[in-house]
């Protein structure tokens, strides 16, 4: 299932799509959906903490992560984002008491049918970050832009002229 | 399998009793040994109903834009059918009182090839879960098969099934027959047509496409029952179980065996959960 991204003569694959390439200067974009209690409030730690982290981000605040419906992910995924992040407070910690264990089984099921009909694994990541866990989260990030650097541009299923 | 005569006998008598305002069964095609939905209102009209291995379309659907409100309905359902009907009552779409069920203890129907459909070799319920009136005799629940096209799919590798999907949503004209024809899609305001108009959202592109069906998918995942009502609609005979089923396979194996509308109050995967849920792909 893993496939391999070539870098060669200044241009990257992608790894859907071997036949597309970037130039060597192209930046993912990824789409973070974090949740207001523990994610959002964890990222604005990192934030104050004066810790680092990959720009890539373009964060959206949802009020608990069971409010992103798998078309968010879709929506993303068909427009501007080469990846999507998407954090919620860990388990037993959901300020809505159990909104990220519902949240957890719709993760899973998105994660392996947008596998399925091609998209590489990495794009779609998932994470638990508690307000108190700025490091984490730059950690996160910093992991899930690795990951999409590596896997090079998204073009499969990508509207045009967007 | 030709329970044509019972099924008139049923009709009639709930006609002659007022129990109903309307019936909805199947009717033969005039053109060919196919047959098509069709509602009555007038008894005279119930000489035409019949029910054979032909009988393939899911009858709950017409069920669906609140017609048990005001009006009492009598229909037929197969096993499959009636577990869509399970979850639509569970869900608040249909009246139980306002409605009479025929279920059928159903030995399979048949594609347009004439063989026994996919769903049916691989069918877990044949028998009806919910009905008011049962016709045949039950066989019982059946174990559980992955699709054998999940199955050989999953072998391939990540950029072969893209190519493969991509040329399957190429030929989708976002007519939505897939999304009219499920009983379980029944949003007074689809998410897939919303802020804008469906041309915009790049209708008859593979994008479009994979934007709808990926998200209509996901809306049913947990909650279909695999009748393929959606795939008999399709103008473009596109392989919609390959998304539903996949998502079948995943809850079966990661949700306690989960499947959808098996018995009364299910509301499906997603309206429950369990602490020891797979979590690993989590970081
Ligand atoms: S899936 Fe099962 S219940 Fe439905 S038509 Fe086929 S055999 Fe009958
Ligand atoms: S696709 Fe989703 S939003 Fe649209 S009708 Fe079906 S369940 Fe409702
Ligand atoms: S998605 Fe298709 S197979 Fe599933 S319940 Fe709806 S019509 Fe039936
Ligand atoms: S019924 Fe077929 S062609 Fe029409 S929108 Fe659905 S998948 Fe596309």
């Amino acid at each position: 299932m893993e496939t391999e991204v070539k870098e060669t003569q200044g241009k990257i694959f992608s790894a859907e799509n071997p036949g597309i390439t970037a130039p060597t200067d192209w930046q993912p974009v990824i789409m973070g959906i974090l949740c207001n209690w523990c994610s959002y409030a964890g990222s604005d730690l990192t934030g104050t903490s004066r810790i680092q982290y990959p720009p890539n981000i373009r964060i959206i605040r949802v009020p608990c992560s069971s409010r992103v419906d798998p078309w968010f992910i879709i929506k993303s995924l068909q427009t501007t984002a080469d990846g999507v992040l998407i954090s919620g407070c860990h388990p037993g910690d959901c300020h809505y008491i159990s909104g990220n264990y519902y949240a957890r089984r719709r993760f899973l099921v998105t994660k392996k049918l947008l596998n399925f009909i091609g998209y590489h694994e990495n794009r779609i990541q998932f994470s638990w970050v508690s307000a108190a866990e700025g490091p984490k989260f730059a950690k996160v990030v910093a992991k899930v832009t690795e990951d999409i650097k590596k896997l090079g541009p998204l073009h499969r299923y990508k509207k045009e002229n967007f | 399998m030709d329970y044509s005569k019972k099924i008139q006998e049923i009709a009639s008598k709930l006609f002659a009793d007022n129990k109903i305002n309307y019936f909805v069964g199947y009717k033969q095609n005039s053109f060919d040994d196919s047959q098509v939905p069709f509602l009555i209102t007038d008894p005279a009209e119930i000489p035409k109903l019949v029910f054979t291995d032909r009988s393939v379309f899911n009858l709950a659907n017409y069920l669906k834009p609140d017609h048990t409100k005001r009006k009492r309905v009598g229909l037929v359902v197969k096993g499959c059918d009636s577990r869509a009907l399970n979850l639509m009552l569970t869900e608040s779409q249909v009246k139980r009182e306002n409605i009479y069920i025929i279920g059928i203890c159903c030995e399979g129907v048949l594609n347009e090839k004439g063989e026994k459909a996919q769903n049916c070799v691989e069918c877990v319920m044949p028998d009806p879960v919910v009905y008011d009136e049962m016709i045949g005799s039950p066989t019982g629940k059946r174990e559980y098969t992955i699709n054998a096209d999940i199955r050989e799919l999953a072998t391939k590798a990540l950029e072969e099934r893209a190519d493969y999907f991509e040329s399957i949503f190429e030929n989708c004209i976002r007519c939505n027959a897939c999304r009219h024809s499920c009983p379980l899609c029944y949003c007074a305001k689809c998410c897939i047509d919303q802020e804008t108009s469906t041309l915009y959202h790049g209708a008859n592109t593979s994008s479009g496409a994979m934007h709808a069906l990926m998200t209509w998918s996901l809306h049913l995942a947990g909650r279909c029952v695999d009748c393929r009502n959606c795939e008999k609609a399709c103008p473009s005979h596109l392989p919609l179980h390959l998304l539903h089923k996949q998502n079948e396979s995943v809850i079966y194996e990661n949700f306690q065996q989960h499947l959808a509308g098996m018995e009364k109050d299910d509301r499906g995967a997603f309206y429950k959960y369990s602490l020891s849920d797979p979590d690993d792909f989590i970081l």
